[in-house]
This record gives C-alpha cells, sequence and structure tokens, in this order.
C-alpha cells in the first residue's frame, strides 16, 4: 500500500516536471510574441499618451494623403515618386510648426530610454550594437519634417527591441541613427520626431 | 636616372592595373567560361532563379544578368526570387530603370516575374512597384506547384509581422516552405555575419513548421551553410555587389562559399528533390547539389 503511494506521488512529479518544461519551451519559442515588458502605472500614462499622439499624427496623414496621386500596387517609378513628392510636401504643410520632442515627451523618452539600456545592455548583445553602430547613415540630417536621406543605409531593427517598444501602426517606423532614435513617416520617410542620445 | 623613373612608373602602373582591374577589364573577362547545367530540367519541375543585394547599377551587376539570359534558354526558368538592396543609393524614376529594368530587360520581356523582398538600402514604396509583385506589401506569401513562398521584412520584424507569419504557417499546405528575407540569421561573412537577434525571433518558428529553406542576402558573397538544425541556408548577396575575401573560412557553419566573384542562382523542384546551381558572374559553376525535402 504505502509502495503503491510513492510510486503514485512519484508519477505525479515527472509529470509536473514534464508539464512545466513543455511550457518553459513554449515561452521560449514565442520568444518574439511574449508578453509586454511590465510596467509602472507612470510609464503606462507615459505610453498611452504617446500612442494618443502618434493616434491623432494618423488621422492628420491620411487625410492629407487624400492630395496625393493614388498609388496601386503595381505602379511606375513616376507614379511613385510623385506620390512620394506630393506626401512628403503635404505632410510638411499640414504641420508647419512640429518640433523635435512633440512625440518623444520627456516622459515617454525616458521608458524608451530606460528599454533600450536593458535591452542593449549585457555581453551577448555587443552584436546588436554593432548592428546599429555599422549602419552608415552619412547624409542623414536629423531635422523635423524634412526627409531621412534617400542614399544613405537603413537601420535594421532589432525584432527583439520591437516587442518592447510601444507598437506602432503600419504608417509609422522606429529608425536609428547613431545613438538617435527616430520616429519616420514610413512611406514619405518624413522624420516626424527624434530623440538625441537614445543609445546607451 | 630618367629612365629608371619611367620604368618604376610602368611598373607601378603594371603592379595597380593587377590590384585594381577597372571595371571593362572586368567585363571583358565576362562569360569566359563554357555554360554547363547541373540541373535535370525534369517536365513540370519548378524553375527560378535567386539574385541578391543587385541595385548597384554597375558594369558588373549587368554582367551578372547577361549570364543570367544565357542561362534561361538553357533552363528557363519562370522567375526570380530578390533578397534585397534592389536599389542602392537614390530612388528616382531613372534609378529603377538603370539599378532594375536596364540589366534583366530581356527576362522582363521574356515574361520571367520578379518577386522582392526589402532590404537595408531600399525605400518602403518599392512594394508598390510594378516589377517587383510585391503587391503592396512588405510581407507576402505566394505559391507555386507545390512550394509555398514567404518573402519577409527583416528590416522591421515586428509583432505584427511575426504573426503573421505564425498564422500563415500555421494554415500552409504546400509541401515545400521557403523563406527569403535579407538579412542571414546564418553567415561566415566578416563584415556583417550571422544576425543573432532576428535567428532569436524566427528560427523556433521555422523549427516549429518545418521551414526547408531560407535564402537571404545582405552578405555581399555567396554561402550555403551546413543544414542548421535541419534547415538548409542560403547567402546570395552578391548579384551586383561583392565583398572579395570576406568569408571567414573558420566559422564552422559553411558547406560551400564564393567570395571571388559576382553571382546569380537556379533552383529547380521536382517532387521531393530541390536542385540548385550557383553560378558565377562569367558562367563559372560554384556550387551545386540537392536537397531532399525532411
Amino acid at each position: 500500500m504505502m509502495k503503491k503511494r510513492y510510486i503514485f506521488i512519484w508519477l505525479l512529479v515527472c509529470l509536473l516536471i514534464l508539464a512545466s518544461g513543455v511550457a518553459v519551451g513554449q515561452k521560449t519559442q514565442n520568444a518574439a510574441l511574449a508578453e509586454p515588458v511590465v510596467v509602472s502605472p507612470a510609464d503606462k500614462a507615459a505610453i498611452d499618451g504617446f500612442e494618443k499622439q502618434v493616434k491623432s499624427y494618423i488621422e492628420l496623414r491620411n487625410k492629407v494623403r487624400a492630395n496625393a496621386p493614388k498609388l496601386s500596387k503595381d505602379s511606375t517609378p513616376e507614379q511613385i515618386h510623385a506620390y512620394r513628392t506630393t506626401l512628403e510636401n503635404s505632410l510638411r504643410s499640414a504641420r508647419p510648426n512640429a518640433k523635435r520632442g512633440e512625440f518623444f515627451r520627456p516622459e515617454t523618452a525616458d521608458f524608451i530610454r530606460r528599454t533600450l539600456k536593458t535591452e542593449f545592455q549585457g555581453k551577448d548583445r555587443q552584436e546588436l550594437r554593432e548592428t546599429v553602430f555599422e549602419t552608415e547613415t552619412q547624409g542623414v540630417v536629423l531635422r523635423v519634417n524634412y526627409p531621412y536621406s534617400q542614399s544613405a543605409e537603413l537601420s535594421e531593427m532589432p525584432a527583439t527591441l520591437l516587442t518592447k517598444l510601444p507598437q506602432l501602426p503600419k504608417e509609422l517606423r522606429y529608425r536609428f541613427v547613431g545613438r538617435n532614435m527616430l520616429l519616420v513617416d514610413r512611406e514619405s520617410d518624413v522624420i516626424i520626431d527624434y530623440m538625441p542620445d537614445a543609445l546607451p | 636616372m630618367r629612365r629608371t623613373q619611367a620604368h618604376y612608373f610602368i611598373f607601378a602602373l603594371l603592379i595597380t592595373a593587377i590590384l585594381f582591374p577597372p571595371a571593362y577589364a572586368q567585363r571583358l573577362t565576362a562569360a569566359s567560361a563554357p555554360l554547363r547545367l547541373t540541373l535535370p530540367v525534369k517536365e513540370g519541375s519548378v524553375r527560378f532563379a535567386v539574385i541578391g543585394d543587385t541595385g548597384s547599377g554597375t558594369a558588373q551587376q549587368r554582367d551578372v544578368g547577361d549570364m543570367m539570359i544565357k542561362y534561361h534558354a538553357l533552363f528557363p526558368f519562370e522567375f526570380v526570387l530578390m533578397m534585397g538592396d534592389n536599389m542602392y543609393g537614390g530612388e528616382a524614376p531613372q534609378d529603377f530603370e538603370k539599378k532594375f529594368a536596364e540589366p534583366y530587360r530581356a527576362l522582363l520581356d521574356n515574361k520571367v516575374k520578379f518577386y522582392a523582398t526589402l532590404g537595408n538600402h531600399d525605400q518602403a514604396l518599392q512594394v508598390n512597384y510594378e516589377n517587383f509583385n510585391m503587391n503592396g506589401k512588405e510581407y507576402y506569401r505566394f505559391k507555386k506547384g507545390n512550394i509555398a513562398f514567404y518573402s519577409l521584412n527583416s528590416n522591421y520584424m515586428d509583432k505584427k509581422q511575426v504573426q503573421w507569419l505564425e498564422d500563415e504557417l500555421g494554415r500552409e499546405t504546400a509541401e515545400w516552405k521557403v523563406m527569403f528575407f535579407h538579412h542571414p540569421p546564418y553567415s561566415s561573412a566578416k563584415k556583417h555575419g550571422s544576425d543573432g537577434q532576428l535567428r532569436e525571433v524566427v528560427e523556433p518558428i521555422f523549427l516549429k513548421y518545418g521551414v526547408d529553406v531560407v535564402l537571404t542576402g545582405h552578405d555581399h558573397v555567396y554561402e550555403r551553410m551546413k543544414p542548421q538544425k535541419g534547415i538548409y541556408y542560403f547567402v546570395s548577396g552578391a548579384g551586383g555587389k561583392l565583398r572579395t575575401g570576406d568569408i571567414d573560412r573558420q566559422s564552422g557553419i559553411t558547406e560551400k562559399s564564393y567570395d571571388r566573384d559576382l553571382h546569380f542562382m537556379l533552383f529547380e523542384v521536382a517532387g521531393d528533390q530541390m536542385y540548385f546551381q550557383a553560378i558565377s558572374r562569367t558562367g563559372e559553376t560554384i556550387d551545386s547539389g540537392v536537397i531532399n525535402r525532411r
């Protein structure tokens, strides 16, 4: 009787170990879709504020976009050029007083800087730093409302980092230029805002 | 004394010419090797070519284009996968012509379709370009025969894209699953090398859903990796730019590599076999083989 009980307990322990192993395995497999980083109420407020800013930008942008010639999925280079130029100019006219820090407000910038610091620290993240810093961004002038230089390389945004930053709609992108972090309009490449010395 | 100086000058010229051969001299050597096809050309097979990091608009890019056209006559591939960096520098209308349409004109005229992916030198609006067949999307899937091709945007692998990939692969019914994107999860090149942070995110998904082959560019060399956890990885990033001598031959992951000239690749899929052949700018076969589906 006693022996049976021991076997039962032993089996139970084995099952528990197995189940926890599977759970850990699943968590590792879906690293990219992991739950967002736990944030403090103050950080949450900062992120909410940022997302609100982004939302109102998208509303304005989509209004402005209506002025640009339609772009189909099988456009000619001339049509692409015309669309891009019109969108770029219209965005600039629609936000004549745009200035640095409108989106990356101090509280948002603080949260992002801390996130970047965590993500980029440690020996295993050396490669990540190298990837960002080796990007050839000479010729990029950091100026809000003006486009990112077409001849410059684009930094690859680390996939692991993107899961931790506030999510952006498809019209916007984060981008690095050296230690600076940019918020860029995806289609026109107009710099919407930037944060100097974002990377540690 | 003067004669000695002249001798020095000619000697220096000769050395310079050997070390840095001018573009026209390099073009003259093109097509020096006889065409040799290692692919079986089976009836009903899916045939395609692969090029990467092409958009330089240089004479060397045009040489590769010319060689592709010659091989197309022997091996009529239906479409071409582009590994990104489709256009370096500006993207004005004339750049689309010089860096893409002109070098591959004969293929385009022959109704060969090009499917592009975005590299770190490519503007987002390329997805709308008629000849890149991206359907206005930065990441997309298409099917040919028993193969599903997935083009990913490795510049910006955000949550949305990862979720899309998981969803699509979850309902995939094609026998072969081929990924193509710009940054290589595995590479022995010294300039960039393996993209560890990208690999961290995509490799578990590839393994989970049984991806067979991953085609990439970014490093301006040719490399076929030893299978990594059962997946075949290729770097084909020298269709328009070359980084001579960039392969680290001690990396331990290389099966075959080539960094002496530009190249392109040919693929043929017949049932459970995928045949491949990598060809240099001058027509030399630099690698070939067959992958058996798991």
